[in-house]
């Protein structure tokens, strides 16, 4: 059977390239041009589409769920109030509106058909960083720097009082043990890198460009600012926008 | 597991001042101190997952020190957290991003005959006031008939349907103002804070509004009017328009011909073109108002974020009337969905239910919008007046201002869940679309075009025609079941008057009338048969209506599986596939034998070990080199 392969291709060939004498008839008279196309011809059509979805791994927090999450941090705000909120004095320097960030974050539009962002992109991540700021300034100078601070039961980001001094490393971390719970939801020590020494390295090279000489002004204490660069860490942390 | 005991947090604090404050956070958190052993980063991965999830947000501080004591009972929990408003949200926002039932600016439903357009003319006084009126108003005054109700020669100006102006205002004579119009004050002076503030002050734009001036006819309160007959003739080509008009007279049409004198009912579009005592109704419930009389002026202002819910929006803007009842058509759907997963009834009521819940704003529409859209030339067939999908006999009595009381209501016999909402309707405007995503959501299946050449084709029936007929061979008959719903719109087309196959419009389709042709597809029409839109396909489905779909859908064993293939994939975060074939079969189980109920569903999908350990990742999974 192998060897009558080359025998058969060859008749096959043969065969093919004999001239049809009724093809050269009517290849001489006019012929109705009948647009006409295979599926596979067209573009996108010739294949299935690849399932890129991703098969497991942690879910990005819903949009709806991190607007939730940043009203109830931010105070228990309704979304229009805590925009006023977010902008202070600084109009938006801080936090533009949220129509600009709703997209973003990966909220669904309906009326448009614009399906659910479930997977994070340059933009969101640039967002959760924006309004991600401007939770922690607002916070750090609502809860940190006005004086008298409110009851501790009223601040929502830095729930702890801070040391009259530079804290050591053990102040921090039980203080940052508070932070740490609110935005990631469990204890700081059982983070699988050592994650509280790493934030106290944080806070405190922030504390010292904020307290050296000719530091740009800046509308916090130095260790507000250091405490306000620690929610930025946690803000922006993969574990807050994802479950 | 070493975790930082959260008591010495508090204990540290140089704040004395406060220290019965100080001390019952103590008590709130020192207590987790010594459970804290007891918890495993899955576990609080776990809860927070359950916290995002059922509750829809992070867990709380105290919800966490609670977490951390031995006897809290996680199952417990769940159990409280399933009858809350959160989980109905959770369920509502995974089948709202299936169906996408929200509409935008490029539907607008503005029909003449319930929109108030505002004219702005000078009083007597020569100071600005305004008047609303209706477009194709029927005024017995020959020089105002069907246009606004002072003439050129009254007020100076003339105008379009559009709104452009011709001439220069002047100041209207006191007793030509009297004699055509009347104040009254309407209904949506009640919803103040919906409304632009265009419509919130007179016409010198500082004074409120207390009431509005209306012509005469608009402002008619009468339930039923008599057929108006004119006997005018069509005007000598190139003869002037009279009574300086810019607008030809309207003439008496094939309807107001044959039922001259006829006593109808003024709930909908047939009788408030054809008579001129169907005015807007006490309140002027009847209509709509509009800040201008231009194609589509502003009205009022409404959320424009509204995905954490209308009560709380993340902003808001102004807006037109028609925007106002699409606004109320997404939010039926929101609530529809919201009951079913809150109430926990029977999901398959999702497509079958006769119920729906109203507010204010949808009596209106359906009692008196709705009807708007109703019956153009259907009065050919004999129907003048609309069979709605919703029985307006049985809608609660609720003002058009009352946004926020919701009430469950039955809608009759022809509706069926939220394929028969005004918003599912619209949104997938065309027979085959509501029948596309229906096959999508509900069977989870999708249309795929076979491998073969796209011949040219005069073949009107797409489930023979070479290429089109492996996808519409199904989707031609599941679309049939719309064909008694007009496409765009809620329009019943009953039976007894629009037969599936009709003797009226048999003919050469090339000499159909327009009314037919309206109704009927030349397309498969010939002296012998001339079949309803749509219903080609199949004149059986056709007449079971869109509840004949909605039922067979629901208890075709697609249903059961695409209902746990979807509410897993919105937990989950990722679609279901061949690995989850056991969780698949067992959740489908829990489902069914519970009564298609989505709790039971929920409250096993969220036990089992793919979602427990959904988010088991170590944090640096998604990092090469830096796990922080």
């Amino acid at each position: 059977m192998f060897t009558k392969r080359p025998q058969l291709a060859l008749l096959a060939l043969l065969v093919g390239c004999a001239r049809d004498p009724s093809a050269t008839e009517a290849a001489s008279e006019p012929q109705p041009t009948v647009p006409s196309s295979s599926a596979s011809d067209l573009p996108g059509h010739g294949s299935l589409a690849q399932d890129n979805t991703p098969k497991e791994g942690p879910r990005l927090l819903p949009a709806e769920v991190y607007i939730q999450a940043y009203l109830d941090i931010f105070g228990g705000l309704s979304p229009m109030a805590a925009e006023l909120a977010s902008r202070g004095k600084e109009g938006s320097a801080l936090f533009d509106a949220w129509r600009d960030y709703t997209a973003s974050l990966g909220m669904p539009d309906y009326e448009k058909d614009i399906a659910r962002n479930g997977q994070t992109n340059a933009m969101m991540l640039a967002t959760f960083e924006r309004v991600g700021i401007a939770l922690c300034d607002r916070a750090a100078e609502r809860e940190l720097d006005t004086t008298p601070r409110p009851a501790l039961d009223k601040r929502t980001v830095f729930a702890f009082e801070p040391t009259p001094a530079a804290p050591t490393e053990a102040e921090f971390a039980t203080r940052f043990d508070v932070m740490h719970r609110i935005f990631i939801g469990y204890p700081a020590a059982m983070a699988e890198t050592p994650r509280s020494k790493r934030f106290f390295d944080l806070y405190t090279s922030t504390v010292a460009k904020h307290s050296a000489k000719g530091a740009p002004a800046s509308g916090l204490s130095p260790q507000s600012a250091g405490w306000a660069a620690v929610c930025y860490g946690l803000v922006r942390h993969p574990e807050f926008h994802t479950y | 597991m070493g975790g930082i005991p959260c008591g010495t947090v508090f204990a540290m604090t140089s704040d004395m001042k406060r220290p019965l404050l100080v001390a019952s956070v103590l008590a709130l958190t020192a207590t987790a101190s010594s459970a804290d052993a007891a918890r495993t980063l899955t576990e609080y991965r776990y809860f927070r997952a359950l916290s995002v999830d059922l509750a829809g947000r992070l867990p709380s501080r105290a919800e966490l020190a609670a977490f951390e004591k031995p006897e809290f009972d996680v199952d417990k929990w769940i159990d409280a957290q399933l009858v809350g408003k959160a989980y109905a949200d959770r369920l509502r926002r995974a089948y709202m991003d299936l169906l996408r039932l929200d509409i935008g600016n490029t539907f607008a439903f503005r029909p003449a005959t319930t929109v108030l357009r505002r004219q702005t003319i000078l009083g007597p006084d020569g100071k600005k006031i305004y008047v609303y009126y209706r477009n194709g108003q029927r005024r017995s005054r020959e020089a105002t008939d069907g246009v606004f109700c002072l003439t050129k020669a009254e007020v100076g100006v003339a105008w379009t349907t559009a709104g452009v102006a011709f001439g220069d205002l002047k100041a209207v004579d006191a007793a030509v103002l009297a004699a055509n119009t009347v104040t009254v004050k309407p209904w949506w002076l009640g919803a103040e804070s919906w409304l632009a503030p265009e419509m919130l002050t007179d016409a010198d734009g500082t004074t409120k509004t207390t009431e509005v001036r209306v012509c005469k006819e608009e402002a008619s309160t009468a339930s039923t009017g008599t057929v108006f007959w004119t006997g005018r003739k069509a005007p000598v080509a190139g003869a002037p328009i009279p009574y300086d008009r810019v607008q030809a007279l309207p003439l008496d049409d094939g309807y107001a011909n044959t039922n001259k004198g006829k006593t109808v009912a003024c709930d909908h579009a047939t009788a408030v073109t054809h008579t001129t005592d169907c005015g807007c109704g006490p309140s002027l419930e009847r209509c709509m108002p509009a800040a201008g009389n231009n194609v589509e002026p502003v009205a009022f202002t409404l959320p424009s974020g509204s995905m954490l819910g209308i009560e709380r929006p993340t902003s808001t803007e102004k807006t037109t009337q028609s925007a106002w009842d699409r606004l109320w058509w997404g939010q039926e759907a929101v609530r529809y969905l919201e009951w079913l997963a809150r109430d926990d009834r029977d999901f398959r009521e999702v497509l079958t239910g006769k119920s729906t819940l109203v507010n204010g704003p949808l009596v209106q529409f359906y009692k008196h919008q709705a009807p708007a859209s109703c019956c153009g030339n259907g009065w050919y067939f004999g129907y003048d007046k609309p069979e709605g999908l919703v029985d307006s006999s049985k809608l609660p009595a609720l003002a058009p201002t009352d946004a926020a009381n919701w009430k469950l209501t039955d809608r009759g016999p022809n509706a069926s869940g939220i394929l028969t909402m005004p918003v599912f309707l619209t949104k997938y405007g065309t027979r085959r679309g509501r029948a596309h995503v229906l096959y999508n959501v509900f069977q989870c299946r999708q249309f795929v075009a076979e491998d073969v050449k796209l011949e040219p084709s005069t073949e009107p029936d797409l489930t023979k025609r070479p290429g089109c007929s492996t996808c519409h061979a199904t989707l031609e008959p599941m679309s049939a079941y719309f064909a008694r719903v007009l496409e765009s719109d809620w329009t019943w087309l009953p039976p007894a008057l629009f037969p599936a196959n009709s003797d009226k419009c048999k003919s050469d389709p090339l000499k159909m009338s327009g009314a037919c042709k309206s109704f009927y597809d030349p397309s498969f029409t010939s002296t012998s048969k001339s079949l309803l839109r749509g219903a080609y396909s199949s004149a059986a489905n056709a007449d079971a209506g869109p509840s004949g779909l909605a039922s067979k859908i629901a208890t075709s064993p697609e249903f059961s599986s695409c209902v746990v293939s979807n509410v897993s994939a919105s937990f989950l975060g990722r679609p279901l596939g061949t690995d989850d074939a056991e969780m698949r079969a067992r959740l489908e189980k829990t489902f069914v034998d519970g009564g298609y109920k989505l709790r039971a569903l929920v409250k096993a999908l969220v036990h089992e070990a793919a979602y427990r350990t959904a988010n088991n990742l170590k944090s640096d999974a998604w990092r090469e080199t830096e796990g922080k």
